[in-house]
């Protein structure tokens, strides 16, 4: 059957000669994959509007289950076309997108994350070069998805700690930590960071400025979480050190 | 079906384009050929794998040392077209004018996908500009999201270096209708207008 949603590519990947195989996160059915005949055809009836991050109306053909539905229709609502044209705004959108396909499962439905990806773009648009955004999008999608790292007390008993346990996902306080392995001692400016992060609104985040190192303290404890849960680093992060 | 046909069948479906049926067609088309005829197609295949090889310069394919593009001493050798696939060549050179060298770099950059920096023929790239006094590269990539960041991760890293960098212009298919245009591509085309 013919479904219509809203969705925004995060991916396309090249299949046989000139079809391809399009990567959505939808409004209403999550992250899905459609099958586009011959878009890289120069005169395709899809034009521009299969490039990662369109966020396009589209409609699909193929049965509710069906693994890889037909795409046949795609008309761009916002083509997001100044972030994928400047190579360091992509790289950072990168990081969003693979973390994105990485924590949410195809074909589950999140409004959150998909109002998530959208506002985060939207800022992106206007001012690309902030470290703050991606682990402002970092900590509300793994919120959303049931991963978010606990930072502000332990994680057994609820006393105080700021030991962060990568292997347990929080803080442990002193007595329930023993045993286990080393962790990463957070200063209480991250810990505060964390806290806003999770209760500030996207709007909200160009009148702050925490210090530098906080924010990059802080996106190195959610990346160490991160690996340790999806057992690798990201592929965009080797892109970045090179 | 037969084992032996249905082998070939699956096998010609690995083909791109070329669906079950399609494969059909054509396995009883082999099938139906004289045995020499049939036989050239497989010696073909055989020695064009056998032989082919990335020409060391500009890894365009070829099956000796130096490709026959990088040989002909007619071209303008001050310019470099970049292309991301060996095929993109043929077509290019279907365009007469642009009597240049060229440089294939075997795919084009994706982070999401892990293809980095490293993964394509960049460092080579750099190192041709460098020792041959190259003073154009023409960056003729995809017009796709891709293709323009691997064209600007080029462009950039040739920025210290006294050579001009191009890129191929945007903009709409020729014989087409403006109507039809997505605003993307339409915006480009806008963007890039000359004076007639
Ligand atoms: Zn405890
Ligand atoms: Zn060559």
């Amino acid at each position: 059957m013919l479904q219509r949603t809203e969705g925004i590519v995060l991916k396309t990947s090249p299949f046989g000669e000139a079809d391809l195989i399009v990567t959505y996160l939808t409004s209403d059915h999550g992250i899905i994959r459609t099958f586009a005949k011959s878009p890289r055809k120069i005169k395709s009836r899809f034009g521009s509007s299969l490039e990662p991050l369109t966020c396009a109306r589209i409609s699909f053909w193929g049965r509710e289950d069906s693994a890889l539905p037909r795409l046949t229709q795609s008309d761009i609502i916002h083509s997001f076309h100044s972030i994928r044209s400047t190579l360091n705004c992509f790289l950072r959108v990168s990081e969003v997108i693979e973390l994105t396909l990485n924590f949410l499962p195809e074909r589950e439905a999140s409004k959150k994350v998909y109002a998530l990806l959208m506002n985060t773009m939207k800022v992106m648009e206007s001012e690309c070069n902030t470290g703050l955004l991606l682990v402002f999008y970092k900590l509300r999608l793994l919120e959303a998805v049931g991963f978010l790292p606990r930072f502000s007390g332990c994680g057994r008993c609820g006393k105080k700690g700021d030991c962060f346990y990568v292997s347990h996902g929080t803080v442990l306080c002193g007595s329930c930590s023993k045993g286990h392995q080393p962790s990463i001692r957070l200063s209480p400016g991250v810990v505060n960071l964390y806290a806003s992060l999770l209760g500030w609104s996207i709007a909200k985040l160009d009148r702050i400025k925490p210090p530098e190192a906080f924010v990059s303290e802080l996106s190195a404890v959610i990346d160490e979480h991160v690996k340790y849960i999806t057992e690798r680093s990201l592929k965009t992060k080797s892109f970045r050190a090179s | 079906m037969h084992g032996i046909i249905e082998n070939l069948i699956s096998e010609l479906t690995r083909l791109p384009g070329i669906g079950r049926k399609t494969a059909q067609r054509l396995a009883f088309f082999i099938l139906s050929m004289p045995d020499a005829e049939a036989l050239s197609i497989a010696k073909a295949i055989e020695k064009v794998k056998e032989k082919a090889r990335f020409c060391s310069q500009c890894y365009n394919i070829t099956e000796n040392e130096i490709c026959e593009i990088c040989s002909d001493e007619s071209r303008d050798r001050s310019r470099i077209c970049v292309v991301e696939e060996p095929s993109n060549i043929l077509v290019i050179e279907r365009v007469k004018g642009l009597h240049c060298l060229y440089h294939v770099l075997l795919g084009a950059l994706s982070p999401i996908d892990g293809i980095t920096p490293e993964k394509l023929k960049i460092k080579e790239l750099v190192q041709r500009v460098r020792r041959d006094g190259i003073q154009e590269i023409i960056m003729a990539t995809n017009p796709n999201t891709k293709g323009e960041i691997t064209a600007q991760y080029i462009r950039e890293l040739l920025s210290p270096m006294a050579v001009k960098v191009t890129r191929i212009a945007y903009g709409l298919p020729m014989g087409s209708d403006i109507e039809f245009a997505d605003e993307v591509t339409l915006g480009k085309a806008l963007e890039g207008r000359r004076e007639l």
